[in-house]
């Protein structure tokens, strides 16, 4: 415990301790003394080394309480006449809030050190959490102005076609209750229905016409008995309740290209 | 290749733990193996040039880097943040007293010394925090000291000596230097440090 003590160069307390342990070794007679005693020669020999160490580079002695007084003045420390003796400040005073930057930037004027790298406008790692969500925000917001512009104008272009189709649609139907009129519980061949003889494009128009139509129940198709599609107008009374069951659609996919057609 | 790697190494150094050569090659170089010594020379170069930074090799077994100040020190103002400042005065002190001490102290010298500057390992220090951390972690993992344990010892003690960084950072003729400024003398006044300093 005393190492600094034995330590320092001018004392005699290894040799001291030395000879005494030389004397105790005469008294001793049991296994583990002699056990103890190997344990402190090897002590006493690191601590000799140590104090060869000291002797070698310490020359010229330097003072270290007096090192930590001066510093403790160039920090500019306060010196008070009280001393408290409960607290931790031995010499007494206490340091101002700057004592350290001072030694600071005294030190820093030795050290080669390269100045820390900064990003200029601030670094990736710590930031990008904040700015990006409000980027995104913004982004959205103006997006989401945009887009509303643009569906405006959209919904009315659309709703311009929707009405052409729901206004063919309409158109056919007219013309399938017309020939149904003329001959009921006759269903149309479907063929005959929707084909266009000029124009391949006006089938599949009319075709697609129909679709609706059967979709939305307003007319139905079957097969007949040469398993060729027919068409007939559905019966406004009590037709929603029928077409409800759920077996009542029958889906017809037709394909129909242009040899076909011809 | 060489911009890249100019740019990975002023980013690396920010916290001052040097760069080993493998997290060169793994995260710039890669592909460019072959060409390594020379990408590296080149960005020593540029680093010269247009920053007035040295990379130095601080490890030649194990290719270990850091990034010192070639240009002169200067008398003017250092830029720096405080933080970094405080550090510095206490990393100049530790150095100071492990030289003017012979090159190596003691754990329980250097914490009997720091005591009387009002710095203990136990309490919380109101400008560094954990200083026993920061002393013992930070300012090894630097390079800026260097710690070994001391053999035989019971309960296990460690000796403190200057790192490779301080080697390169800080001359010890500086360091005498500054010792004599706060002590108001002649660093002659320590011959045998003096002799080692001038050496």
């Amino acid at each position: 415990e005393n190492r600094e003590a034995v330590l320092n160069f001018k004392s005699n307390r290894l040799t001291e301790a030395l000879e005494e342990a030389n004397a105790l070794f005469d008294g001793v007679s049991r296994a583990r003394e002699a056990a103890l005693d190997a344990q402190f020669l090897v002590l006493a020999s690191n601590i000799g080394k140590e104090k060869a160490n000291e002797l070698h580079s310490e020359m010229s002695a330097f003072d270290s309480t007096a090192y930590a007084e001066d510093l403790l003045t160039f920090m500019g420390i306060n010196r008070t006449e009280e001393t408290d003796g409960d607290s931790e400040d031995d010499s007494g005073g206490f340091l101002p809030r700057d004592a350290w930057k001072k030694v600071g930037e005294e030190a820093l004027k030795y050290f080669r050190r390269a100045p820390v790298f900064h990003f200029m406008l601030g670094s990736f790692k710590s930031e990008p959490p904040v700015p990006k969500q409000r980027i995104e925000r913004q982004k959205k917001a103006s997006r989401g102005k945009a887009k509303q512009a643009m569906p405006a104008q959209l919904k009315k272009m659309e709703e311009s076609h929707q009405e052409a189709t729901e206004k063919e649609v309409e158109r056919i139907l007219r013309i399938l209750q017309t020939y149904f009129e003329n001959d009921p519980n006759i269903p149309i061949s479907f063929f005959d229905f929707v084909i266009d003889p000029n124009s391949f494009a006006r089938t599949v128009e009319n075709m697609f016409h129909v679709s609706f139509l059967i979709r939305d129940g307003l007319a139905r198709i079957k097969l007949d008995e040469d398993e060729l599609p027919v068409i007939e107008p559905t019966k406004p009374s009590g037709g929603a309740e029928e077409d409800s069951r759920p077996g009542a659609r029958n889906q017809v996919i037709i394909r129909l290209d242009q040899r076909e057609w011809k | 290749q060489v911009i890249e790697l100019v740019q990975f190494l002023l980013v690396k150094d920010q916290k001052k733990i040097p760069i080993k050569r493998a997290e060169m090659l793994k995260n710039v170089i890669r592909e460019y193996r072959d060409a390594y010594s020379e990408i590296v020379n080149k960005a020593g170069k540029t680093l010269k040039e247009v920053f007035g930074l040295q990379l130095v090799e601080i490890d030649s077994k194990r290719h270990i880097y850091i990034l010192i100040n070639n240009l002169p020190c200067t008398e003017g103002k250092y830029l720096c943040r405080d933080e970094e400042k405080e550090k510095m005065g206490l990393l100049l002190i530790i150095l100071s007293f492990i030289f003017m001490k012979g090159n190596s102290v003691k754990d329980s010298a250097l914490w009997e010394f720091l005591h009387l500057l009002r710095v203990y390992p136990g309490k919380p220090h109101p400008v560094f925090g954990d200083v026993r951390k920061l002393v013992t972690e930070e300012f090894v993992r630097q390079k800026y000291l260097e710690v070994t344990a001391i053999p035989l010892t019971d309960p296990q003690e460690f000796k403190y000596q200057w790192g490779p960084r301080a080697e390169q950072e800080i001359s010890k003729k500086d360091v005498l230097n500054s010792v004599a400024k706060i002590q108001g003398k002649d660093p002659t006044f320590w011959a045998s440090q003096y002799s080692e300093a001038e050496a």
